[in-house]
């Protein structure tokens, strides 16, 4: 089977007026489907730029990266987009869920744009169940919920397209010590049911919930 | 898919009701200018159109006096030959006209009374040769035209402001002196006209008024009415024929539909002109839109970085904003156009006494006009926002706090 993620020699540099800033240097690595990984790294290491290559939100300068076997780099900004609305599923540490629309439409949102067309709730209704959302708090916005609540509610969000890996940046770096174990032990218990999650993390207690950690010193990975 | 952006723009005009209903206001106030100018501007010139309706195509020929312009209609005294035309200028202008009608016209200022003992009034008397009466005015409001020396035909609004009907009596000149006409038609209202203005005269014949003012072979005007070819070529034709001497022209031409097509063309630079000042608070109205969507999409460079992360296409975002700049538009341009309506009513009422027009094709476009620009011009503000939202690199959207 076809890694997730495949990172092929992998250079990312950001040219500036003072000069070229290399953020990932010769980077090359391998997700396979099933895995729970985490990735550590100190700040200005590259962790953020790895994050959003592997988001496809940009591109290397030279390398390849393939997403389930899809060669990215050369892919336009619709092809880009599409990738990022089917295949990879975004948690943030803010949660960044939209304060216009209650939760069922919030979570409903990436399969509207998938589908085109206003979509059946029941499916949004089902994936809130399975992150153990309160049904009362369906049809509240926001920022009616708690912190824990939100993250649940983005949780949701990312898995509705079913998508081939589950992309989170600090996902419990904005939520008290109780509430992030509870979204670990969610993620943990989504992974065991088959999702591929790779979390970037300062946190040395979260990487110990995954199965495997990258780290990353000055854009490469420290042995 | 459309749904869920068409919905957010709806609920971030709610949740922004103020500023939205400000911008909206912009937009009624530019719709209202635009449109009720445009009211006001065609409803003139549908006034004035309806006043020359009678005008028709016609070619009026004076004697040349040094200047310029149209000067029938408006009667003279006619005792000075070297301001009347010749029997033999009317015979060159008839023969160059044929198969036109060309009918000399006489005309003079009079006293008269209507019934003994009332009171002195002054009207213009018509002479018209019996047989081209009907050509010159073709639509009587009651009667007959007269086929007698002694009857005559009188305007309907002289007709109205003195109590005359057919049959009535009129004595001509001061205590009588030119004796007695008998009222046997009276004309239709024709409103201003170019050629003769009936509707506070009275038309006699030819021949009475020949022998009452003692005006043989002379005439004020000829009204060529033309059925045959177009009014600029019979204006050419008689000018050619009579102006030959360039220094001493003998006539002076004017075309009806010339003159007409002028003044309908000045009242349309007129309506033009006020409707484009209308305009300028569009314009502002405008830039007001331009600026809540700037600030719309600085309020919402995050939303636009998740919303881009998750898989929103550009054009998806691009349409949320257009959508805010549409409803803002449309809803703001119709009820510019209804608040326009009502004011055009208003200002119809006051300037021009009338609103006979308001309803009509020519006035209800420029209020659809207003309408559409005012959607325009949201819609074009709206595009450089919506754009420039649509182009903001996810990555550093995402990381705008």
């Amino acid at each position: 089977m076809l890694p997730v993620i495949q990172f092929s020699d992998v250079v990312k540099i950001y040219p500036l007026k003072a000069g070229d800033v290399t953020a990932l240097d010769h980077i090359s690595f391998e997700v396979e489907r099933g895995e729970f990984i985490s990735i550590m790294g100190p700040s200005g290491s590259g962790k953020s730029t790895l994050l959003n290559l592997m988001g496809c939100l940009d591109t290397p300068t030279t390398g390849d990266i393939f997403m389930s076997g899809i060669g990215v780099r050369d892919m336009s900004d619709v092809e880009l987009t599409n990738l990022r609305r089917d295949r990879i599923g975004f948690i943030f540490q803010y949660f960044n869920l939209f304060p216009l629309l209650n939760i069922i439409e919030n979570v409903s949102f990436p399969q509207m744009l998938k589908s085109q067309k206003s979509v059946d709730p029941k499916k949004a209704i089902e994936v809130l169940h399975s992150v153990q959302l309160e049904e009362g708090l369906y049809t509240h916005t926001p920022l009616e919920l708690s912190g824990g609540q939100q993250q649940r509610v983005a949780i949701a969000r990312a898995l509705i397209n079913d998508p081939d890996i589950l992309l989170c940046d600090e996902p419990t770096g904005n939520l008290d010590s109780k509430t992030g174990a509870n979204i670990l032990e969610l993620m943990t218990e989504l992974n065991r049911k088959g999702s591929t999650i790779i979390v970037v993390t300062h946190d040395s207690n979260v990487a110990s919930y995954t199965s495997r950690t990258i780290r990353i010193v000055d854009g490469r990975i420290a042995a | 898919m459309s749904t869920i952006f068409w919905e957010i723009s709806k609920r971030n005009i709610r949740i922004h009701m103020l500023r939205s209903s400000l911008a909206m206001l912009g937009i009624i106030i530019g719709v209202v200018a635009i449109g009720a100018m445009g009211i006001l501007g065609n409803s003139m010139t549908q006034e004035i159109s309806s006043s020359l309706s009678s005008v028709g195509d016609s070619v009026i020929v004076t004697p040349y006096s040094g200047g310029g312009g149209f000067g029938g209609g408006g009667g003279g005294s006619g005792s000075s030959a070297n301001l009347m035309l010749t029997d033999q200028n009317y015979q060159q202008i008839k023969r160059a006209v044929a198969p036109n009608v060309a009918i000399p016209i006489l005309s003079t200022s009079e006293h008269m009374k209507v019934g003994v003992g009332s009171d002195d009034i002054v009207a213009t008397i018509y002479g018209i040769p019996t047989n081209q009466e009907k050509d010159l005015l073709p639509d009587l409001e009651a009667g007959d035209y007269n086929n007698e020396n002694s009857g005559c035909l009188v305007g309907s609004t002289f007709a109205a402001d003195h109590h005359i009907q057919v049959g009535s009596r009129i004595s001509i000149g001061t205590d009588g002196q030119y004796g007695t006409l008998r009222v046997t038609g009276i004309i239709k209202e024709r409103g201003m006209s170019f050629d003769i203005s009936t509707d506070s005269a009275l038309v006699v014949t030819k021949e009475w008024y020949q022998n009452t003012y003692n005006t043989q072979n002379v005439y004020n005007e000829v009204v060529v009415k033309v059925t045959s070819g177009d009014t600029a070529t019979v204006k050419t034709i008689i000018e050619n024929q009579l102006n030959r001497n360039i220094k001493e022209k003998t006539v002076s031409v004017t075309d009806s539909k010339a003159t007409l097509a002028t003044i309908y063309s000045t009242f349309g630079t007129v309506t033009t002109f006020v409707t484009a000042i209308g305009g300028i608070s569009m314009v502002v109205a405008g830039v007001s839109i331009f600026n809540i969507l700037m600030m719309s999409v600085n309020e919402r460079i995050k939303e636009i970085g998740i919303m881009r992360s998750i898989g929103t296409q550009k054009k998806e975002v691009m349409s949320m904003f257009i959508y805010e700049s549409a409803i803002i538009g449309v809803i703001g341009s119709l009820i510019g156009g209804i608040i326009c309506i009502l004011a055009g009513y208003a200002v119809s009422a006051l300037m021009l006494g009338t609103t006979k027009y308001l309803f009509t094709v020519a006035t209800m476009t420029s209020v659809v006009e207003g309408v559409g620009f005012g959607i325009i011009v949201c819609l074009l503000c709206g595009v450089y926002p919506a754009w420039l939202a649509a182009n903001l690199n996810p990555i550093d959207a995402l990381r705008h706090e």
